[in-house]
C-alpha cells in the first residue's frame, strides 16, 4: 500500500507549469512546504487538467461569455454586512470589484481586498468614499453598507456622481435623510434599491403572488404576529493591534473604537435592535397587507444591558393599526436581545388560514394552516403551489352511502411553502439590482418602498418615548 | 465564566490547568454541538469579544458548508446534475480539496460523500466552481467541518492576539495554540469512548491539532467503499502540528490541520494498521493512536504511531504500544 502513496506523490512533480511561488493557484506546493500536511498533496494533476480545458474553453471573460453586459462595482462599507453582500455578489457572473472603501483600513479593508484578490478580482481600497468617487471613473454602481447614519450621504452622493446604488436598510436613521435619498434618485435619475433582501426572496415572493395574491388562502387577514429574538451577546470588540487612530474614528462620527464597533446601539448613529431586525419584518407586514400602518403604540426600554454602552431599547414590543384594501387589521412585533428563543419568523393569520414563515427556513420551514371550514386547498396543491399533506384527511367515502368511515383518529392537514432559496440570503435581492441596471428588470425595493418601510419602523421610537398612540396620515409615507 | 475542567466524553478531555488565574472559558452551540474557546488572558472581556467573535464565524461557516441549510454552498453542490457548476465561497472550497485530497490519500476510505461518486465532482479552485460530470453526489462535510471551523477560530484568536488559548468543537476536534504562561502545552487526555472516566493517555500539546473518532456501545461507523459497518475499532486520534506563520497567510489557500485530522480519525477507523504505520512513517509530525476493539480494551491495548520516526527507523514507525 506504501507503493501506491509513492507513486500518489510521484506524481505530483510530474505536473508541468508549476507556479513558482506559493499562491491562490498552488495549493499543492505550500503544502509541501509543511511537512506533515505536504505528504497530502492535492490532486493537483487532474485540477491542472480541468483548469487547462476551462481555459481553452472560455478565452474571454465570464461576463462576456456569458453575453452579459459588465457591471463595475465598489463596496463601500467593507464591515460585517459588506462581506456579507461580497460574498453574495462573488456568486453572480458579470460583475468586476473596481473598488472597495472603509475607514478601518487595516482589518476589515484590508481582509475584503483580499479575498476579492483570490477572485481574481482587482479592487483599489479607499479609506475616503469621496476619493473613490472621484477616482474611479468607470464605476456603474455602487453598494453601500456602511452604519445607518452614513447612509445618506453615501447614497446620495454615489448617485449625484452618477452611480447607481444598492444601500443597505434602514434607508436612513432619520426621516430626513431617508426623503433625502428618495429626492436623489428622483432628481438624478439612477436606480436606488434599498436592503431589504425578503422582497425578492423566492418564498417570500410565492406566498406574497401566489398563495396570498392568487389563491387567496388566508382569506381575510385580520392579524399579524412576528418577532426577532436574540441571545445575549457581549458587545462587539475589535483586535486591539488594529485599533483605528483616534483623528480617524473623530473624522467619521465616532467616539471611540467602542462605538465604532457598537454603532447600533447609539442614538444619532443607529436605531438599537427595532430598527437593525424590526425593520425587514415590518416591511414585509407592510407588503402583504397591502399598505403602511395608519396607527402605532409601542413599549420599550434598555431593560439589559449597560446604558453607558447601550443608548437604544434592547427591548421593544409594538402594535400596529393597518388599514388594508379588504379591511382593518392589527400586527404585533416584538424584538428582545436577551433570550434567543423561537428566533425569527412573521405569521400572518386570517379567517382561514395561517401563514408563518421566516428568513430561516432551517427554523420555520413555511407552515401553512387551513381552517377547518375553509374551502379546499386541492387546486393550490395540484398546481404546486402548497405541499401536499403528509396523511389525507377523512373524507366521505364517496359510492358507499356512509357519512363517514370511522377508524384511527387522523391528524389535520400539514402543508408548508414549497419554495426554497437556494442561493446566499442577500444574492436574489442584489441580482434583481443588477438585472435593472441591465435593463432586464424593475427594483423590488426602490427609494419609495424603502421610505415606507424607514416612516413605519422609525416611528416605533417615537411612539416608545411618546407612551401613547401616534398616527400615521397617507401623506407621512409619501416624499 | 471560570474555567472548569469539563466532564470528559471520550474523544478528548482537557485535564485541569495548573495555573487557572487568567483562564477563561466560552462556549457556543454550532454545527449540532458545543464549540469552546479556553483563553488564558489578562482581560476577562477583551477575551470574550474574541472567542464572540471567533463563534461568529463558525456560524457563518456553518451557513456556508451544511448540508442542512437550503441555500448553503454544499446544497448547491449536491444538486447539480451532471455537467452542472456551482460556484462556492472560500470555505467550502478549501473543505472539498481537503476532502477530496483525503479520498484520494486513504483510498476511499475518508468519503465525504459517502459512496456517491465524489470523483464526479471536478474542482476549479482558481474559479470556485464545483463541477458534476455525474449527478447524485450527496456531500457531507460533517467529518472535517468542524476541524476546519476550530482551524479558523484558531487563526481569528491569534489574530486578535489571544495566543494563549485552545479551541475544540465537541471535543473531538481542537487545536491548542500557544500555552498558559505556567504550562509547557495544554493537558489533554485520550480515553475509552465507552467510558470516559478510563483515561488511556495523557498529552501535553501546544500549537497541534488534535482529533477523535470513537465509537459509543451501540454506534457503528460505515465503511463508505463497502457500506457495511466497521469492526475492529473502538476509537482513533490523530494529532498534526499547526504550520508556521510563514506556511499559511492570506495569498495561499489556508493549511487546515484540524480539518485534515478529523478526515485521517474517520479514516484510521477503518484502514489496516500497516497502511495506517506507513502513512505516519512518511509523514514527519504525523501521529495517530488507534483502539482495537477487543473485550478488555486498556491502555496497554493502544496502538500508537509516531511520525517523528527517523527514516531508516528499523519498525518505520509502525504501531508500538503506548508507555
Amino acid at each position: 500500500m506504501a507503493d501506491e502513496d509513492d507513486k500518489r506523490n510521484s506524481r505530483v512533480p510530474a505536473v508541468s507549469g508549476a507556479p513558482p511561488k506559493l499562491g491562490r493557484r498552488d495549493l499543492l506546493m505550500g503544502l509541501s512546504t509543511v511537512p506533515a500536511l505536504g505528504l497530502f498533496g492535492y490532486a493537483w494533476n487532474r485540477q491542472q487538467q480541468y483548469r487547462r480545458g476551462r481555459e481553452a474553453a472560455a478565452a474571454a471573460t465570464p461576463a462576456a461569455a456569458a453575453g452579459l453586459q459588465e457591471i463595475n462595482v465598489a463596496l463601500l462599507g467593507a464591515g460585517a454586512q459588506g462581506q456579507v453582500l461580497m460574498e453574495a455578489m462573488l456568486r453572480i457572473p458579470g460583475l468586476r470589484f473596481r473598488a472597495v472603501c472603509d475607514i478601518w483600513t487595516e482589518y476589515n479593508l484590508r481582509r475584503v481586498v483580499n479575498t476579492l484578490k483570490r477572485f481574481k478580482q482587482e479592487p483599489n481600497g479607499y479609506a475616503d468614499y469621496r476619493e473613490m468617487l472621484d477616482k474611479e471613473k468607470e464605476l456603474d454602481a455602487v453598494i453601500v453598507a456602511t452604519p445607518d447614519f452614513w447612509h445618506a450621504r453615501h447614497a446620495t452622493d454615489a448617485l449625484k456622481a452618477g452611480k447607481h446604488v444598492y444601500c443597505e436598510k434602514e434607508m436612513s436613521n432619520t426621516l430626513e435623510g431617508a426623503r433625502s435619498m428618495v429626492l436623489a434618485q428622483r432628481e438624478t435619475g439612477k436606480l436606488l434599491q434599498i436592503g431589504h433582501q425578503r422582497r425578492s426572496n423566492p418564498r417570500y415572493i410565492h406566498c406574497y403572488q401566489k398563495l396570498l395574491g392568487e389563491a387567496k388562502l388566508l382569506g381575510r387577514i385580520v392579524t399579524v404576529n412576528g418577532q426577532w429574538n436574540r441571545a445575549v451577546a457581549p458587545d462587539l470588540g475589535a483586535p486591539d493591534r488594529y485599533a483605528i487612530p483616534e483623528a480617524t474614528l473623530k473624522q467619521y462620527g465616532f467616539k471611540d473604537m467602542h462605538q465604532f464597533r457598537n454603532w447600533r446601539w447609539y442614538k444619532g448613529l443607529g436605531g438599537g435592535p427595532i430598527v437593525d431586525l424590526g425593520s425587514h419584518q415590518i416591511d414585509i407586514y407592510n407588503w402583504f397587507l397591502g399598505a403602511p400602518p395608519s396607527g402605532v403604540m409601542a413599549s420599550g426600554g434598555l431593560l439589559y444591558y449597560d446604558p453607558k454602552t447601550h443608548e437604544w431599547h434592547d427591548t421593544v414590543m409594538v402594535m400596529y393599526d393597518y388599514d388594508t384594501p379588504v379591511g382593518p387589521a392589527k400586527a404585533y412585533y416584538q424584538t428582545q436581545t436577551t433570550n434567543g428563543s423561537q428566533g425569527y419568523y412573521e405569521s400572518f393569520m386570517g379567517d382561514q388560514g395561517t401563514l408563518l414563515i421566516s428568513e430561516s427556513e432551517l427554523n420555520y420551514a413555511g407552515q401553512l394552516y387551513r381552517d377547518p371550514n375553509a374551502p379546499a386547498w386541492d387546486e393550490w396543491i395540484q398546481k404546486g403551489y402548497v405541499s401536499a399533506p403528509k396523511e389525507q384527511e377523512a373524507k366521505e367515502q364517496t359510492g358507499s352511502g356512509a357519512i363517514a368511515d370511522v377508524r384511527e383518529s387522523v391528524a389535520p392537514d400539514q402543508h408548508t411553502v414549497p419554495v426554497s432559496l437556494r442561493d446566499p440570503y442577500h444574492q436574489p435581492h442584489l441580482q434583481n439590482f443588477f438585472d435593472t441596471i441591465r435593463g432586464k428588470a424593475t427594483l423590488n425595493c426602490p427609494a419609495e418602498i424603502g421610505y415606507e418601510s424607514a416612516v413605519s419602523v422609525l416611528k416605533v421610537n417615537e411612539a416608545i418615548e411618546a407612551k401613547s398612540r401616534l398616527s400615521f396620515k397617507p401623506e407621512d409615507f409619501k416624499v | 465564566m471560570r474555567a472548569d475542567a469539563p466532564d470528559l466524553d471520550g474523544g478528548i478531555g482537557i485535564a485541569e490547568p495548573r495555573e487557572r488565574g487568567d483562564l477563561w472559558r466560552f462556549s457556543h452551540e454550532a454545527m449540532h454541538t458545543v464549540f469552546e474557546v479556553y483563553a488564558s488572558h489578562p482581560d476577562e472581556r477583551y477575551a470574550a469579544q474574541a472567542a464572540q467573535a471567533a463563534f461568529a464565524l463558525v456560524d457563518r461557516l456553518e451557513g456556508d458548508l451544511s448540508r442542512f441549510r437550503s441555500n448553503s454552498d454544499i446544497t448547491r453542490v449536491n444538486q447539480l446534475t451532471a455537467g452542472e457548476s456551482a460556484r462556492v465561497g472560500e470555505a467550502a472550497l478549501e473543505c472539498l480539496l481537503i476532502a477530496r485530497h483525503l479520498y484520494d490519500v486513504t483510498d476511499g476510505a475518508f468519503d465525504v460523500a459517502i459512496g456517491t461518486g465524489l470523483p464526479s465532482l471536478e474542482i476549479d479552485a482558481d474559479d470556485f466552481l464545483i463541477r458534476a460530470t455525474a449527478g447524485g453526489v450527496r456531500v457531507d462535510l460533517g467529518g472535517i467541518g468542524k476541524g476546519y471551523a476550530v482551524d479558523l477560530m484558531a487563526e481569528l484568536l491569534e489574530e486578535w492576539g489571544v495566543e494563549r488559548a485552545f479551541v475544540h468543537g465537541g471535543f473531538s476536534s481542537a487545536v491548542a495554540l500557544e500555552t498558559p504562561a505556567a504550562c509547557d502545552g495544554w493537558p489533554l487526555t485520550l480515553s475509552d469512548p465507552r467510558e470516559p472516566s478510563r483515561v488511556f493517555s495523557r498529552l501535553s500539546m501546544r500549537q497541534t491539532a488534535l482529533s477523535a473518532s470513537g465509537v459509543r456501545k451501540g454506534d457503528h461507523i460505515l465503511d463508505p467503499r463497502t457500506r457495511t459497518p466497521v469492526r475492529g475499532r473502538l476509537a482513533a486520534w490523530v494529532a498534526l502540528p499547526r504550520p508556521g506563520t510563514a506556511a499559511s497567510g492570506h495569498e495561499g489557500f489556508r493549511l487546515a490541520p484540524a480539518a485534515v485530522a478529523d478526515g485521517l480519525t474517520t479514516a484510521f477507523m477503518l484502514l489496516g494498521v500497516d497502511r495506517i504505520a506507513a502513512l505516519c512513517a512518511r509523514s514527519p509530525g504525523l501521529e495517530a493512536w488507534i483502539l482495537p476493539d477487543g473485550v478488555s480494551a486498556c491502555a496497554a491495548d493502544l496502538l500508537h504511531f509516531n511520525g517523528r520516526a527517523t527514516p531508516g527507523d528499523d519498525d518505520g514507525g509502525r504501531g508500538r504500544q503506548a508507555k
